[in-house]
């Protein structure tokens, strides 16, 4: 079963429900997508055993074969090849590695090298979690091919929670590819529900099943009741705003670690999507 | 015309950007709003504004099978890199990234690449100066794009209608949407909480902007949320030569306006007062 | 031979552009025939790469003289490869005193990119 957490904007709680629902889910799998800023680590704590790197291609160009005819440059639709008086220029960073280049070019002078563009990195951490997390390059583009590989390395897996990036690009796209269901976290605020709404339109054209956890429940207003009264979307849980949880996340604890009180909220989150899911 | 423009950018999302931005907004003299964060805008939430033009934005071309002419040779899929063409020789809309390959290898020439709608831009007139803000199609890829194209209106804006200040509420994350928000500004105010969460992600997009700014002000929001979150946010900024411009403890009123969609500036002025928000409003100003 | 400038509008008394790879335009001023002409500059709503693709452009037109606000590390690799030589206009407001600023030999060359990637203005 995989089971992915989302969020509309940032700042939510989504690392907060899927670090504390791995703790609570005996033998989950906690994948951290969000490889810009991934920020599952600093709760889970994971002792590394494995870092991979993530390459992307480049094409390289044999100037013995090479006659600068141009086809390649006017193939590529990112201006990442562009052959010029004397030679051919690669800008690397916006090659798209479509293989297009190699394809058009009729000498044959086309080759490809690979370049990183960010790490894989595996461990056991706190609660005996089995955790795993992308880190994209700064600068770099798009994380979508780490996503991509992530999802490869667990996809044999029994439990997986994937602590998704916020919004509705491409690289949450890809990180909800295939799960079983979706969690969107959001806070009852005017910004909360509005950005939820793009989320939701996302998970339903994608036809996931899903449902919400409404996180510092009593910090706003009813909006988001009433939007999901509205559109019959299940509210799997409220978890209050408190003090005490903000600053336990403050400083990079998980908080049912620190008080199996917060325990039963995460226990019934995953009873009712095991419900649902069967 | 040598306009201010000023980008209010935060790493990860959620840390009081665009609540910061509102709040500086009825301070500025003449002000266009522009609000890049084109994944999920929501400054006209709070401004409530009259929509005056909104324009298709056209993203990139992706690859569209014509049925009548498709052998379902499956040529297209083998060569298609990003798994974009499903077994039935369908086009995955959202994986396509646009490269052309399929059109180029088709044998009978069935596919072309066709101009695709990804988001719109919307200019509209608030209460306190006109706006551009966009919305993305949700899935589209958040290239810098539709961040430039809004960063383009609010100048051309600007420049019409004589306005001296451009606000920027800035993409979060550290992609070229980021990018796109910060290129060509006089200011950057990075907007972060007092967590280990927070510093981590500070770290990220201060290396990401130094080469970009040189006028950097922080702003640490919700500053009394934890005391070793507080210190390890300004040992950081220590090391850095960055400077700490604001520090706004947690206040649940704000959230509450933010509820009642009023301004938390105008709405708490005495609280804005304390923090010494009346001071970093000059810095904006310079 | 051939300038290209970079503009906002067409014609010699456009003002000139903020950016090279994504101006709206290009004024192309021949020296011998002392005639203008322009094109649009198509690389500008190039998702990447719109510098390196602007100089293609300048290229296929036969330009050998670029006059622009600065140039990315793209644009001026590709600037370099492709053999044009492309100066500063500082201050010039519009494409006319750009070029009459070039001819007085007023305008500084560029050996090496003066922005970074994107165009970030390092303001000192």
């Amino acid at each position: 079963m995989k089971i992915a957490v989302l969020s509309g904007k940032g700042g939510t709680g989504k690392t907060t429900v899927a670090t504390n629902m791995a703790f609570n889910f005996k033998g989950a799998v906690l994948v951290d997508a969000d490889v810009e800023e991934p920020n599952s680590h600093i709760f889970i704590k994971p002792k590394a055993t494995g870092e991979k790197s993530v390459y992307k291609n480049f094409p390289v160009v044999d100037m013995d074969r090479c006659n600068l005819c141009g086809d390649c440059g006017r193939f590529c639709k990112y201006n990442a090849i562009l052959p010029a008086k004397n030679k051919v220029l690669v800008f690397k960073e916006i090659c798209h590695d479509c293989g297009g280049c190699e394809i058009v070019c009729k000498r044959n002078a086309i080759s490809y090298e690979k370049r990183e563009i960010g790490k894989i990195h595996s461990g056991k951490g706190l609660g005996g979690i089995n955790f795993i997390y992308g880190d994209l390059n700064v600068g770099e583009v798009s994380g979508v091919k780490i996503i991509s590989e992530l999802r490869e390395i667990v996809s044999n897996d029994e439990v997986v929670i994937i602590d998704s990036p916020p919004g509705t690009s491409c690289a949450s796209v890809e990180s909800v590819e295939g799960v079983d269901y979706a969690i969107v976290v959001s806070e009852p605020t005017p910004f909360g529900v509005s950005d939820m709404k793009m989320v939701v339109e996302m998970l339903e054209n994608m036809k996931i099943p899903f449902g919400v956890v409404v996180n510092k429940a009593g910090l706003g207003n009813d909006e988001i009741y009433d939007y999901c009264l509205g559109k019959n979307i299940e509210i799997l849980e409220n978890i209050p705003f408190s003090e005490e949880i903000a600053k336990l996340y403050a400083v990079g604890e998980m908080m049912c670690l620190e008080n199996s009180k917060y325990s039963h909220y995460f226990e019934n989150i995953i009873g009712k999507i095991i419900k649902t899911v069967k | 015309m040598d306009i201010n423009e000023i980008v209010v950018i935060s790493g990860k999302g959620g840390t009081g950007k665009t609540t910061l931005v509102a709040s500086l907004v009825p301070f500025l003299e003449n002000p266009v709003i522009a609000d890049c964060d084109v994944d999920a805008p929501d400054l006209n939430i709070l401004f409530g504004e009259t929509i005056q033009e909104s324009k298709d934005f056209v993203g990139l071309k992706r690859a569209v099978i014509n049925e009548d002419l498709c052998t379902k040779c499956g040529l297209c899929r083998q060569k298609c890199k990003f798994n974009a063409i499903s077994e039935d020789i369908k086009v995955n809309f959202s994986k396509c990234e646009g490269c052309s390959v399929c059109e180029y290898v088709c044998p009978v020439g069935a596919i072309e690449m066709k101009d695709c709608v990804v988001g719109q831009v919307f200019n509209s007139e608030t209460e306190y100066g006109p706006m551009v803000h966009a919305r993305l199609i949700p899935g589209e890829e958040t290239s810098g794009k539709l961040v430039s194209e809004v960063r383009k209106s609010a100048k051309a804006l600007a420049e019409k209608t004589e306005k001296e200040t451009i606000i920027i509420d800035g993409s979060p994350g550290i992609a070229c949407n980021v990018i796109a928000s910060i290129t060509g500004v006089k200011k950057t105010v990075i907007v972060i909480e007092p967590t280990f969460s927070g510093l981590h992600d500070l770290e990220k997009v201060h290396r990401l902007v130094q080469n970009f700014s040189i006028d950097i002000m922080i702003v640490i929001n919700k500053c009394d949320l934890s005391e070793d979150g507080l210190s390890a946010i300004e040992n950081y900024c220590k090391e850095q030569d960055l400077e700490i411009a604001l520090k706004i403890p947690f206040n649940k009123d704000i959230v509450k306006s933010i509820s009642e969609r009023k301004i938390p500036s105008i709405e708490n002025m005495e609280f804005f007062e304390e923090i010494g928000f009346e001071k970093f409003v000059e810095w904006i100003k310079k | 031979m051939i300038i290209g400038i970079c503009a906002k509008e067409t014609g010699l008394n456009s003002p000139v552009a903020d950016r090279f790879g994504r101006a709206e335009y290009y004024v192309l001023f021949d020296t011998e025939t002392k005639e203008a002409r322009t094109i649009e500059n198509t690389a500008k709503n190039s998702a990447s790469g719109a510098g390196g693709r602007a100089v293609r452009i300048l290229d296929e037109n036969g330009v050998v003289v670029a006059l622009a606000p600065e140039l990315g590390p793209k644009a001026m690799d590709a600037i370099k490869a492709f053999e044009i030589r492309a100066y500063s206009y500082g201050k010039s407001k519009t494409v006319k005193e750009a070029l009459e600023n070039y001819e007085a030999g007023k305008l500084k060359e560029f050996k090496t990119n003066s922005t970074e990637s994107h165009h970030g203005l390092r303001r000192v």
